[in-house]
């Protein structure tokens, strides 16, 4: 257009800016809103800042490196310079028995840290509900926090002593009835129960706050109108607390089943030896093995990505369903 | 006999006492209101007749039983709370079934119970709905629809109607009386709102402090208030204090401030308190408004007038304080605009003693 000598019209320049002003003046409204929302509460979105910027540096620069779950990767030639191989590491995933075996490891010890792990700290929360001597209630409650605090190596440090057959607290007892040690961190069987028990004791505590703060919630005349009615205590706790708090509970599931196979990795790798991989390995150790230890970074990151895309379907079909049955969602 | 009567019932909290031995005695079918300002110990009061609250001291008996340590659900009462209580994961039928279900009744009676009470509080078409998607008028209903489903002995309302808007309070308050009506049942009624009291009341109780001042029928109180709390407290707008002096007259005591003078009944009290220091209690609605023109008039300065269609409220400032007339409009709209005093007669003042606040002895006003 503007090749043409004759052309009398408006240049690009211009063309492009009464563009970008036909768009605003189409929406002005939106925008406006937008503009005043942000000068009215621009100290919310300062104190934003700090934890959007820890998730761009975290979890989405690391997203980059993703891609060598589809390259063969080489740390001479880096991420970028590394050839395409497409699915082939998935391949030899599927392929592979341990890992396999360790999908299965993750898959059952999650299913039973849910079992067992997901209702403890509900109990716990109202039990302490329930406590109405307040120094009992304090006491109690420091002591069952308390194992959220301590690092998990010491935890760790803390079952091997009481499981070891020698001077362990447990087979002490157990030699009392005349039952013979137990080598208990050796066996296999014995592995799954150890570990979620651990994790109960350790976490319990700590994640029954949200329940507490929850149950703090429910108005005290719904408990005091019951009381009229004649209810008991029982039955308040299964008429009233629960399902006033059950929007908190489900809340709590969907992010524990999104969470399903991150399953506590550190703790895994302090308590396991060979000699109970056939129960304790899961993905996140066998990606450490390989990764890690093995340096096969980029067969490492396919079964971490596969990891995650089973965790964003989990959390994704999670959330679906209880938006659809208890008009419940995160988002 | 449903009644309940409460002897020198006190409730402390430590070393606060905060209800100082109340007596009062309400009889069966009776609705009682306790009505006070913030914080009078109205509600602590009906939280102890519900057992929400332990009585520190006294006795409490609902129907001839002494019940100071009975359960609450033993003491077959049933209570509406102000933030109606609703369980907002049931339907309105599961709330209203609550208790029943509670005391294991059978599955054919609760529905037919819930049915019932469905039908007189206009609720059939909602039993299916959870709280949160009823009016604020509709689950007050629901509340009340589980305290009559019960079929208690004594119904306690803790002001049921305050989170409601003017028009619902008085719609619901006269289906609250409607109700009264037709079941009957002992009922006693915590509200600050003094139109509440006086609409609902077989009658009032007025506390304050922790006090009951004057127990009576809504008009004994209005007319013949004890002492100028109770007079100040009922009756919208409230009655008018103006400090004045008890002097002897032609014809019988009158009460002298500034330049104005008002004859007063010549009763033996008022004539024998000449000299003494009196508060004059003036009704709004006692006085008739006049002009220049009327003789033995008592001058007011006029700020405003509101004109509220059938009737005006004057409002205006005697003697530095204020002062309120209510006065009707229709036929008089050429009388307000010179309006300059009012003029009232002697029966229709009330007199106070100045230092005690109570009501002179010997004056009765009858309805």
């Amino acid at each position: 257009m503007s090749s043409d000598p004759n052309f009398t019209g408006p240049k690009t320049e211009g063309l492009v800016f009464d563009a970008s002003e036909a768009q605003r003046r189409r929406n002005p409204s939106r925008m406006v809103r937008i503009g005043d929302h942000l000068k009215r509460e621009w100290q919310l979105y300062v104190m934003l800042l700090p934890t959007i910027i820890w998730l761009l540096v975290f979890l989405y620069k690391p997203m980059y490196g993703l891609q060598i779950a589809f390259k063969d990767y080489s740390i001479f030639r880096g991420v970028a310079g590394s050839p395409w191989i497409g699915f082939e590491h998935f391949e030899t995933l599927f392929n592979n028995d341990q890992f396999l075996r360790a999908l299965k490891n993750t898959i059952i010890m999650s299913a039973y840290g849910l079992l067992f792990g997901f209702p403890v700290p509900i109990l716990l929360a109202l039990m302490f509900n329930e406590v109405l001597n307040q120094t009992f209630k304090k006491t109690a409650q420091t002591i069952v926090y308390l194992p959220h605090f301590i690092s998990s190596v010491i935890i760790a440090g803390i079952v091997i002593t009481a499981f070891s057959p020698s001077a362990g607290i447990v087979n002490t007892i157990l030699g009392w009835f005349g039952v013979d040690s137990i080598y208990f961190l050796t066996k296999p069987e014995w592995f799954r129960p150890i570990f979620i028990g651990t994790g109960i004791w350790q976490e319990a505590g700590f994640q029954s706050i949200v329940y507490l703060a929850a149950i703090a919630g429910v108005s005290p005349t719904l408990y005091e109108s019951a009381v009229v009615d004649g209810a008991s205590r029982w039955q308040m706790i299964w008429k009233i607390t629960v399902p006033s708090i059950l929007p908190t509970i489900i809340i709590m599931l969907i992010i524990r089943i999104g969470n399903i196979l991150e399953i506590s990795f550190e703790m895994i790798i302090l308590l396991y030896q060979p000699a109970t991989y056939e129960t304790a390995d899961v993905v996140n150790t066998f990606i450490y093995r390989q990764g890690l230890q093995g340096g096969q970074y980029d067969f490492a990151a396919a079964a971490g990505l596969f990891n995650a895309v089973v965790a964003f379907v989990l959390v994704m079909t999670a959330n679906t369903i209880s938006k659809r049955y208890s008009r419940t969602s995160l988002w | 006999m449903s009644g309940v009567q409460l002897r020198g019932i006190v409730k402390a909290y430590g070393a606060l006492q905060v209800v100082h031995g109340i007596n009062l005695e309400v009889q069966e079918k009776e609705f009682v209101v306790l009505v006070g300002p913030s914080g009078c110990g109205k509600s602590t009061t009906l939280r102890m007749i519900a057992g929400l609250e332990e009585i520190s001291d006294g006795d409490l008996t609902i129907d001839g039983r002494h019940v100071n340590r009975v359960a609450p659900k033993d003491r077959d009462v049933a209570m509406v709370f102000q933030n109606y209580a609703l369980y907002p994961h049931l339907n309105v039928a599961d709330n209203i079934a609550f208790g029943l279900r509670i005391r294991k009744e059978s599955k054919q009676a609760i529905a037919s119970s819930v049915e019932e009470v469905g039908k007189i509080l206009g609720l059939t078409p909602y039993l299916d709905r959870r709280p949160a998607d009823l009016s604020g008028g509709q689950r007050q209903r629901v509340a009340m629809g589980r305290a009559i489903v019960r079929r208690p002995k004594v119904f306690l309302f803790d002001e049921p109607l305050s989170n409601l808007d003017a028009k619902l309070r008085t719609q619901m308050r006269a289906e609250i009386k409607r109700l009264h009506k037709r079941l009957g049942a002992t009922s006693i009624y915590v509200t600050h709102d003094q139109v509440e009291a006086m609409t609902l009341a077989d009658r009032i109780v007025v506390m304050h402090e922790g006090r009951i001042e004057q127990v009576g029928t809504p008009m004994e109180l209005f007319l013949n208030p004890i002492n100028t709390f109770v007079a100040g407290f009922l009756g919208s707008p409230p009655m008018n204090m103006v400090t004045a002096k008890i002097v002897a007259g032609d014809t019988g005591p009158v009460a002298a401030f500034g330049d104005d003078r008002l004859q007063l009944a010549p009763i033996p009290s008022l004539q024998n308190a000449v000299g003494q220091e009196v508060i004059l209690g003036i009704r709004p609605e006692f006085v008739t408004v006049a002009d220049q023109s009327v003789e033995g008039r008592v001058a007011v300065d006029v700020d405003l007038i509101e004109t509220l269609g059938s009737e005006a409220l004057i409002h205006a400032t005697l003697q530095g304080d204020p002062f309120v007339i209510r006065t009707e409009t229709v036929g008089q709209m050429n009388v307000l605009d010179g309006v300059s005093g009012f003029s009232i007669a002697p029966h229709l003042i009330r007199v106070f003693d100045a230092e005690t606040g109570q009501a002179l002895p010997g004056q009765v006003l009858e309805q």
